[in-house]
C-alpha cells in the first residue's frame, strides 16, 4: 500500500516554517527547516531542482507558489504522482479561501489554515481536497459567527464534489471550449512537434442536484448512432474527465453525463496529436553588420481561414542581452524593446487570416564584449495569440441538457477559442 | 525567527520571558469558569495568541492545564485550537496528556457530530503509548456512530491505534468490526477511509467487492483501491480480463495519480501474459503522453519518471513516439534530463538521424548542463548504433564550435567511439588534431585528448610536439589523472616515433619520478624499470595490441531494474532505486504486518494468497521484456570475454546479491563496470613481479580467476577475518566513482572482480593470488564496503591460504590506506 506522508509544511522563501501540520510524528520541523534552507541556499533557485528530494531517510516533495513553498515530508515509500498532485490541490484550496496564496495571507489566517490542514489530510492520507466542500464547514473569519457545527452532507455523500441545497435565482452554465496549440519548429524551419490540448472549462451556477448531459460531434458516437458524418465529426485522441463524469457510461455508449460541482471546473481535457499547420508562422533573419550593429527582419504570416481573426498577438523575438539603441519599423502593430526579457515584443491587436506582416529592427551593439561573458542561450521565438470562435479540432458542442427535479430551465452558454500554448520557433 | 506573529490584539511584544506566559496563564484562568457574555470571543483571542506562539516555536506547554480548563465550550473553532494545542504537546508531556483524556472522552459523546469526530481524531492522534486503553471505548462507539463523519474518523482511528499498539487492536476485535462495517455501510466516504484505514487489515480480502464500488470513491481513495488491486492475483486469465475491462475507464480520469495506479494494475496483472503485456504498453501510451504534456511541471516530472522506466524497459515500443521527448525551451532542467535519457534509449535505425539533429540543437542552444548532457546523449546513441557515420560528423562539428565545454564533452566521446570503432580513426583524428590544447581545460577531456595523442601518434604528425607542450607544463597540471595519462601517452608515442619522442620521454619520466602523487611516481618508476629491462618488453606491457571494446557495461543490473518495476508508482521509480536502498528499516515493513493480520483475520484466504503471490514472483522472472534484456546482457558478456578484463556475469551478480550485508549500510550490491584499459596497463602480458609487495608474501601479477570461480570460492570459504579501516579525507575525496580505487589497487597487484555503488556507498570485490601458487589455489578474496561520508571501510577477507592471511591483510591495508595519499 502506498506510503503515508509524515507532515505538511508551508515555508517562506528562505525555507523557514510558516505553519506546519504533523500527521505521524516522525519528522521534526527543525530538521525540515534546516534541510530546506540549505537546499535553497545551495540551489539559488530551487524551482530548477527536481521536486522530489531525499535527505537522511526523509523524502521531501515540494512546489512553489508565489512566495510560499508547500512541502510534504515522508519517511515511507509514498506515491510521488499523487503527492505532487495533492500539493497542487492544496494550493487550490488555499486560493479559494484567501483569494491569493502568499505568505501574508497564510499568516493572517493561520487558524483557518490549521483547520484546513486538519481536514485535507489525516494520518498522512489525503482526505477532502474540494474547496467548495471544505468551505461549508470551515469558515473564514468573516463568516465565523454563523458557525455550522454539522458537517455538510457532501463530506459523507455519494457525490463528494457537490453539496445539497444550493440555490441560484438564475440558473446558468458557461462552457468554454479552449484549445491550446503547442508547436515546436526547429532552426531549419521544420515542424518537429505539434499537438493540441483541449479543455472544456465549465462554470455552473445551478440549483439543486442537476443532471447534465453533454453531446459533442464525436465521431465514434455519431457513427454508432448511424448519423451522417460528413467531415463534421472529430476524433479525440485521449480524453480525460473530471471525477464527476460517469466514466463507465462513457465507455459504454459515449454519453457524457454528470452532476457538476458548483462553480468553475474542467469538465474534460483531450489531446490531438495530428500534425497541425502552424497558425501563425514567423520567420526571422538576423544580419550582423560588423561588430556594432545587428539587424532583424521578421515576417509573420497567419495561416488560417480569412474569416477568423487572431487577437492579442504577441511575438517575442529574442535579442542579445547587450543590444542597445533599438530602432524598429513594423507594417502592423507596435513593437517595444523589453531589455528585462532580452527580447523585442511585437504586439498586433488584430491579425486576420491569410495576411503577412513585417518588422524590421536594428540594434546597436557595444564595441567591446566582456571576455568571460556567459555562453549565449539562444532562446526561441515565442508567439502568443487567441483566435475566438475557432477550434483547430473542429469540436462542437451539439447540446448541453440540464435536468433537475424541480424542473427549472437553465441557460447554457458556449464559447470557442484557440490559444497558443507552448509555441516555439527556434532561430538559427 | 519569523516576524512577529499575526493577530495579537493587545500586546505588541513577543513573550520575552516568563512574564508574558504568566499573564496569559492568569487571563486564561479568569476566563475558565466565567459565563459572562462575550467570554467566548475573549477566549478565542487568547487561544489564537497561544497557537501563534506555538507556531513560531515558543514553548507554551506550561499553559497546558489552563488551556484544558478553558476547553469546556461549544465553540467549534475554540475546540479545534485546543485539540491542536493538545496534540502538539501531548507526546512531549505524556503526564499532561493524561489530563486531556477526560475532556476528549467527554467530547466524543457531544451532541454535535462535528465535535464528536474532531475529538475522536485528536484522541487517536495523541500517540501516547500508555493511553491506549482509553482509546478503545470511544473508538468502538465511534465505529457505530450514527453520523458518517464520525465513523470515517473512527476507521482511521483504528489504523492509528494499530500503528502504536497492534495487539490492543486485535484483542479488541477491531478487524472484525471493520469488516462488518464495510459490508453494512453504503456510505462511500466511509469506504474511502475504510480503504485508507482498513486496507492494512485485509488488503486482499474483499477486493473484488471494492473494484465494483470504485466509481463511488473519491479520487484519493481510488488510488488506494487500485494500489490494492495491483497486489491481487487473479485465478485465471478471464478474471484478469474482467478486472481490466472494469478498470479501463480509469485511464480517462483527470487525476494523474489514478491513471498511474491503473497502469500499475494493468502491468502487474499481465506480467505472465507476454503478448497482452505488450498490448498494455500500447494502450497506456496515449494517457501517459497526455499527462506529460498537461499539468504542472512537477506533475509531468512524476509521470515522466514512470514513462522513463517503461521506456527503459521496452525502448522498441516507444521508438515511434520520440517526438514527445523533445525538450521545450521552458522545460525545467530536471525534465530535460529525463527526456534526453529517453531520447537516447529509443533511438534506432529509423529515427537516429532526426533525434541526433534535435540533440545537436540543444548542444548549441540551451544551458551548459543540458548542452553537455545532449552531447553525451549523441555519443551514447553513436555507441548503440551500427551506422554512425552521420553521428561522427556531428560530433566533429561540435569540435568546430570552439566552445570549451562542448569541446571537452566531445573529446571524451570521440575517445570512447574510437575505442569501439577504431576504423574511424582517420576521420576523427584529422579533426582532433586541429583542436588546440589550450581550449581543453577539464581533466577528463585532457585525458581523452592525451590518450588519442598516444594511441594515434602515427596519424597525427605533430603529436610529439603537442605532448612536449604538455610535459613542459607538467608542474602546473593539477590533476593526477591527467599526469598519469600524459606519462602513458608519451611512452606510447615513444614506441611509435622513438627519435622525436626520446627527449620528451626522458623529461616525462624525470617529472614523474619526482611527482608528489604516489600513483604517478609508481608508474614512472615502473616504466623506467621496464624500459631498462628492454624496450620490447616495455612495449608489450605498456602498449599491447588492443581489442575494440564491444560493449560498455551497463551500470544497473536487470535485477535492480525489475525490483524498481515491482514498485511502480512509488518513490522507487523517481529515485531509480528499489525502496530498500533509501528507506529506513522501520518504514519498509508495511506489507509484513498487513500480511500478518490478514492471517489473523482470515486464515484460509491468506494462505492461498501467499501461494499465489509467490507464483507471481516466479512469473516476474519470466517476463518477456526482462528476459530478453537479460539475454542481451549475457550475449554481450560473451563477446566481451576475450578482452583482458571481464565484467562479472549476471549469475555472479545474483550470487553476490544473496549475501550482501543489510542494505541500509551497504550500497548497490550489483553494479558492475568493465575496467577501463585507458591507462594501457594491460595484464595480458607478463610483467615483472612487483617490488611493492612484502617479502614474505609475493603476489602474482597476473592471477587468473574468472567470475564464476570467484563466486564459487566465495561461497565455499568462511570469512577469515573482518577489519574496519578509516580512510583519509583525501581518499574519500578521490573516491567519486569506483574506478580510481580499482586502478590504485591494481598497482598493488590486487584486482577487482566486481564493483558498484554510487557516492557515498561503494562496494568492491577484490582478489589476489600468491605468486607461484598451483592453479586454483593461493587466492585471497576480499569484500570491501566503503562509505565515503563516514570515511569508513569494512573489509571481509576470505582465503584458502590462511597462513599468509595476516601478511596479505597488511598488504591490503597499506594499499587501501595509501589511496589518495
Amino acid at each position: 500500500m502506498a506510503g503515508a506522508t509524515s507532515a505538511l509544511f508551508l515555508l517562506d522563501m528562505k525555507g523557514r516554517v510558516l505553519i506546519w501540520r504533523d500527521y505521524r510524528g516522525d519528522v521534526s520541523s527543525a530538521q525540515v527547516e534546516k534541510f530546506f534552507s540549505k537546499l535553497i541556499e545551495r540551489e539559488g533557485d530551487p524551482a530548477s531542482h527536481d521536486p522530489v528530494v531525499f535527505d537522511d531517510g526523509v523524502t521531501y516533495m515540494f512546489i512553489q507558489y508565489n512566495n510560499v513553498y508547500i512541502l510534504t515530508a515522508a519517511r515511507q515509500n509514498c506515491n510521488a504522482a499523487s503527492m505532487l498532485l495533492f500539493l497542487h490541490r492544496v494550493v487550490d484550496v488555499f486560493k479559494h479561501y484567501f483569494e491569493e496564496l502568499e505568505e501574508e495571507s497564510l499568516r493572517d489566517n493561520f487558524v483557518v489554515v490549521y483547520e484546513l490542514l486538519d481536514e485535507i489530510m489525516d494520518f498522512g492520507y489525503p482526505q477532502y481536497t474540494e474547496a467548495k466542500i471544505l468551505s461549508e464547514f470551515i469558515k473564514t473569519d468573516a463568516y465565523r459567527m454563523e458557525v455550522t457545527q454539522r458537517p455538510p452532507m457532501a463530506v459523507t455523500n455519494a457525490v463528494s464534489w457537490r453539496s445539497e441545497g444550493i440555490r441560484y435565482k438564475k440558473n446558468e452554465v458557461f462552457l468554454d471550449v479552449v484549445e491550446s496549440v503547442n508547436i515546436l519548429v526547429n532552426s531549419n524551419g521544420q515542424v518537429v512537434r505539434s499537438d493540441v490540448v483541449g479543455a472544456l472549462k465549465m462554470r455552473t451556477y445551478l440549483s439543486g442536484m442537476p443532471e447534465c448531459k453533454l453531446g459533442l460531434n464525436d465521431r465514434v458516437l455519431l457513427e454508432a448512432q448511424g448519423r451522417a458524418t460528413k467531415g463534421k465529426a472529430v476524433d479525440l485522441d485521449d480524453i480525460k474527465f473530471h471525477q464527476c463524469v460517469r466514466l463507465a457510461r462513457f465507455e459504454n455508449d459515449r454519453t457524457i453525463s454528470f452532476i457538476p460541482p458548483d462553480g468553475a471546473f474542467d469538465l474534460m481535457t483531450y489531446r490531438l496529436s495530428t500534425q497541425v499547420k502552424p497558425l501563425i508562422w514567423v520567420e526571422a533573419q538576423v544580419e550582423r553588420h560588423s561588430r556594432s550593429r545587428v539587424e532583424y527582419t521578421v515576417k509573420a504570416r497567419s495561416q488560417f481561414k480569412e474569416r477568423s481573426t487572431a487577437t492579442n498577438v504577441e511575438i517575442e523575438l529574442p535579442v542579445s542581452s547587450d543590444a542597445t539603441t533599438p530602432s524598429v519599423r513594423t507594417s502592423m502593430g507596435s513593437a517595444v524593446y523589453a531589455p528585462e526579457r532580452e527580447a523585442l515584443l511585437w504586439k498586433i491587436k488584430s491579425f486576420p487570416g491569410g495576411k503577412d506582416y513585417m518588422l524590421r529592427a536594428q540594434f546597436g551593439l557595444p564595441s567591446i564584449t566582456a571576455e568571460d561573458s556567459a555562453p549565449e542561450k539562444h532562446p526561441p521565438i515565442r508567439v502568443k495569440f487567441e483566435i475566438p470562435y475557432f477550434t483547430v479540432s473542429g469540436i462542437q458542442v451539439r447540446y448541453l441538457k440540464i435536468i433537475e427535479k424541480s424542473g427549472y430551465q437553465a441557460l447554457p452558454w458556449v464559447r470557442y477559442i484557440t490559444t497558443a500554448g507552448e509555441y516555439e520557433l527556434r532561430m538559427i | 525567527m519569523p516576524p512577529p506573529p499575526p493577530h495579537r490584539p493587545t500586546s505588541t511584544s513577543t513573550p520575552s520571558g516568563k512574564g508574558e506566559l504568566a499573564e496569559l496563564k492568569t487571563q486564561l484562568r479568569q476566563l475558565a469558569g466565567s459565563r459572562a457574555p462575550g467570554v467566548e470571543d475573549l477566549k478565542r483571542e487568547l487561544y489564537k495568541k497561544v497557537i501563534s506562539y506555538m507556531t513560531i516555536g515558543i514553548d507554551v506547554s506550561p499553559l497546558f492545564s489552563e488551556m484544558v480548563m478553558c476547553s469546556a465550550t461549544s465553540d467549534v473553532v475554540l475546540k479545534k485550537m485546543c485539540y491542536l494545542y493538545v496534540g502538539n504537546y501531548a507526546r512531549v508531556h505524556p503526564d499532561l496528556a493524561l489530563l486531556t483524556i477526560n475532556f476528549l472522552q467527554k467530547d466524543c459523546q457531544d451532541e454535535y457530530p462535528m465535535i464528536r469526530g474532531l475529538a475522536l481524531r485528536s484522541l487517536c492522534s495523541l500517540r501516547v503509548q500508555n493511553l491506549v486503553e482509553y482509546l478503545v471505548g470511544p473508538l468502538r462507539s465511534g465505529l457505530k456512530d450514527t453520523h458518517g463523519y464520525v465513523r470515517t474518523v473512527a476507521v482511521l482511528g483504528v489504523l492509528k491505534l494499530y500503528h502504536i499498539a497492534p495487539n490492543a487492536c486485535k484483542d479488541n476485535d477491531f478487524p472484525a468490526m471493520l469488516k462488518e462495517l464495510i459490508h453494512r455501510d453504503g456510505d462511500s466516504q466511509l469506504h474511502f477511509s475504510f480503504v485508507s484505514g482498513g486496507i492494512q487489515f485485509f488488503y486482499l480480502m474483499n477486493n473484488e467487492h471494492m473494484i465494483y464500488m470504485i466509481k463511488d470513491f473519491s479520487e484519493w481513495a481510488q488510488c488506494l483501491v487500485l494500489e490494492m488491486v495491483a497486489k491481487y492475483v487473479p485465478e485465471d486469465p478471464n478474471e484478469t480480463f474482467d478486472i481490466m475491462n472494469l478498470l479501463e475507464d480509469r485511464l480517462q480520469h483527470a487525476n494523474s495519480a489514478v491513471v498511474l495506479a491503473t497502469i500499475k494494475v494493468f502491468l502487474n496483472l499481465t506480467m505472465s501474459m507476454a503478448d497482452v503485456h505488450q498490448q498494455v504498453y500500447e494502450r497506456i501510451k496515449a494517457p501517459l503522453m497526455t499527462l506529460v504534456s498537461s499539468g504542472s511541471p512537477e506533475q509531468s516530472y512524476a509521470v515522466l519518471c514512470h514513462l522513463h522506466l517503461l521506456v527503459m524497459r521496452a525502448p522498441v515500443l516507444f521508438s515511434s513516439d520520440y517526438k514527445h521527448f523533445y525538450c521545450r525551451y521552458s522545460d525545467p532542467s530536471y525534465i530535460k534530463k529525463l527526456k534526453l535519457e529517453m531520447l537516447t534509449a529509443v533511438a534506432n535505425e529509423n529515427n537516429t538521424y532526426e533525434i541526433v539533429t534535435e540533440l545537436s540543437e540543444y548542444a548549441a542552444n540551451v544551458d551548459v548542463a543540458i548542452a553537455r548532457e545532449s552531447i553525451r546523449a549523441v555519443g551514447k546513441i553513436a555507441l548503440q548504433q551500427y551506422d554512425v557515420n552521420a553521428i561522427v560528423d556531428r560530433l566533429l562539428q561540435f569540435l568546430e564550435m570552439e566552445k570549451d565545454y562542448v569541446t571537452a564533452e566531445t573529446l571524451v566521446l570521440v575517445k570512447d567511439l574510437l575505442r569501439k570503432y577504431p576504423q574511424w580513426s582517420q576521420d576523427c583524428i584529422a579533426v582532433v588534431g586541429n583542436v588546440s590544447s589550450k581550449h581543453v581545460q577539464e581533466p577528463k577531456a585532457k585525458a581523452a585528448l592525451l590518450w588519442m595523442l598516444g594511441e594515434y601518434a602515427l596519424e597525427m604528425p605533430d603529436a610529439p610536439y603537442v605532448l612536449e607542450g604538455f610535459v613542459e607544463s607538467w608542474a602546473e597540471e593539477e590533476s593526477p589523472e591527467v599526469r598519469l595519462e600524459l606519462l602513458t601517452a608519451v611512452a606510447k608515442c615513444f614506441f611509435r616515433r622513438a627519435p622525436e619522442t626520446q627527449k620528451i620521454l626522458g623529461a616525462a619520466l624525470a617529472a614523474a619520478l619526482s611527482d608528489a602523487h604516489q600513483d604517478v611516481h609508481d608508474r614512472g618508476l615502473l616504466y623506467y624499470r621496464l624500459l631498462q629491462h628492454g624496450v620490447e618488453t616495455a612495449e608489450r606491457v605498456i602498449n599491447p595490441p588492443k581489442q575494440a571494446v564491444s560493449v560498455f557495461a551497463d551500470t544497473q543490473s536487470s535485477e535492480i531494474k525489475d525490483r524498481i518495476f515491482d514498485e511502480f508508482n512509488t518513490l522507487a521509480v523517481v529515485y531509480q532505486q528499489p525502496s530498500y536502498m533509501f528507506l529506513d528499516k522501520e518504514h519498509r515493513g508495511a506489507f509484513e504486518f498487513s500480511d500478518d493480520t490478514s492471517t489473523n483475520a482470515s486464515v484460509t484466504e491468506s494462505s492461498e494468497t501467499m501461494l499465489a503471490s509467490q507464483s507471481v514472483d516466479a512469473n516476474d522472472n519470466d517476463l518477456l521484456l526482462s528476459a530478453s534484456e537479460k539475454e542481451d546482457t549475457r550475449g554481450n558478456l560473451v563477446s566481451n570475454g576475450s578482452s583482458s578484463y571481464v565484467a562479472p556475469s549476471n549469475s555472479l551478480i545474483d550470487g553476490l546479491g544473496s549475501f550482501t550485508v543489510p542494505p541500509a549500510a551497504s550500497s548497490l550490491p550489483t553494479a558492475s563496470f568493465a575496467i577501463d584499459d585507458l591507462l594501457g596497463l594491460s595484464l595480458s602480458t607478463n610483467s615483472p613481479e612487483s617490488t611493492l609487495a612484502q617479502p614474505s608474501l609475493v603476489l602474482n601479477a597476473k592471477p587468473a580467476l574468472n567470475p564464476g570461480a570467484f563466486q564459487q570460492k566465495w561461497r565455499q570459504l568462511p570469512v577469515a577475518s573482518t577489519e574496519d579501516y578509516g580512510l583519509s579525507s583525501q581518499a574519500a575525496a578521490n573516491l567519486t566513482g569506483p574506478q580510481p580505487l580499482l586502478k590504485h589497487m591494481q598497482t598493488h597487484l590486487i584486482h577487482c572482480i566486481a564493483s558498484g555503488g554510487q557516492a557515498p556507498n561503494f562496494k568492491f570485490f577484490f582478489f589476489a593470488q600468491k605468486s607461484n601458487a598451483s592453479t586454483g589455489l593461493g587466492y585471497f578474496l576480499v569484500e570491501c564496503i566503503i562509505n565515503v561520508t563516514a570515511r569508513k571501510c569494512t573489509v571481509n577477507y576470505k582465503t584458502d591460504e590462511s597462513d599468509l592471511l595476516e601478511s596479505f591483510a597488511a598488504v591490503f591495508k597499506s594499499a587501501i590506506l595509501n589511496f589518495g595519499v
